[in-house]
């Protein structure tokens, strides 16, 4: 039997088993129907109200946790190439490289892509319900990396703000390397993907929709 | 015929508690995006109005309860009193 590695699986296991037993006990009433007198009263309750609760509450943290990482990201079949570079251990691109970063690496997709304003997480999860919705009404029945769906697209710039989370302009090395652009860059008028493009450059050119000569874009 | 609504309303909290189970085990064994959508929304829908059910149905068989319980003093007092009146007639 496989041990439990992180809080995430211990969240998934409470919330099995808390629906196990509450759907022991409920068809346990459902089958003996018996009548309905104090004891069954408190069985109920907990069938009914308590364990289904508890199975929300862990459930709904473990999906969430979940939803941050790679693999969710790259359950959407349009997200194959992306994904692929990124586990890529020869490629080059930036997201392979920040997917390498033992750190966060899991979570590259998230940590790059999410918003970071107060409510960035809701705001992320929000633009998740979008991407759900364009992928039933548009690419589920596209190719295998949905060749016949829409150019994939950000639904806004890619701003500085996201590479600054992690990569600080106050920092004395990016200040040598960066001296001529650092108040462009500060203030948002030239942005770090200018001329760091290569963020997913062998996925570009396989996205649903891309024609050749945007590989090297 | 409390009694028989109260029965009802259990059965269907129990059925709706069994669904909204194994749509939010579906979306712990199996996390894919559709999954958890309708696990956090369907699937907590359900179990939210399951619950609901099954809180009137123990507010009801409490007022059922209360109400055959009033029923039993007023029978019991009448009993009372009529077997007072049989002794004074006797």
């Amino acid at each position: 039997m496989s041990s439990i590695h992180s809080i995430e699986q211990l969240l998934k296991l409470t919330a099995v088993a808390c629906a196990a037993v509450a759907a022991a006990i409920i068809l346990w009433y459902l089958v003996r129907r018996p009548p309905l007198g104090r004891l069954t009263k408190v069985l109920l309750l907990l069938g009914l109200g308590l364990l289904p609760v508890m199975v929300a509450l862990t459930g709904n943290i473990a999906g969430y946790e979940y939803t941050l990482s790679r693999p969710f990201c790259g359950s959407c079949h349009v997200m194959g190439p992306y994904i692929r570079d990124s586990e890529d251990p020869q490629s080059q691109s930036l997201a392979a490289i920040h997917s390498r970063n033992h750190k966060f690496g899991e979570q590259s997709c998230y940590m790059c892509h999410a918003d970071y304003q107060m409510f960035g997480a809701i705001t992320t999860k929000m633009n998740g319900m979008k991407h759900l919705y364009y992928y039933i009404t548009e690419y589920a029945s596209t190719g295998p990396d949905g060749e016949g769906g829409p150019t994939i697209k950000l639904y806004k710039p890619f701003k500085n703000d996201k590479c600054m989370q992690c990569h600080s302009t106050a920092a004395k090395k990016y200040v040598e390397t960066h001296s001529d652009q650092l108040e462009q860059i500060r203030s948002g008028d030239m942005l770090c993907i200018d001329c760091h493009s290569e963020v997913h450059p062998t996925a570009l050119s396989r996205r649903p929709g891309a024609k050749k000569t945007e590989e090297k874009k | 015929m409390k009694h028989n609504q109260v029965k009802k309303l259990v059965f269907l909290s129990g059925i709706a508690t069994l669904a909204a189970l194994a749509m939010m085990v579906l979306s712990i064994v199996s996390p894919k995006p559709i999954y958890l959508v309708l696990a956090m929304s369907v699937g907590q829908g359900l179990g939210t109005m399951s619950l609901a059910l099954y809180l009137l149905a123990i507010v009801l068989d409490l007022q059922g309860g209360a109400v055959s319980g009033a029923a039993y003093e007023t029978s019991l007092e009448t009993t009372q009193e009529s077997s007072d009146e049989d002794k004074h007639a006797k």
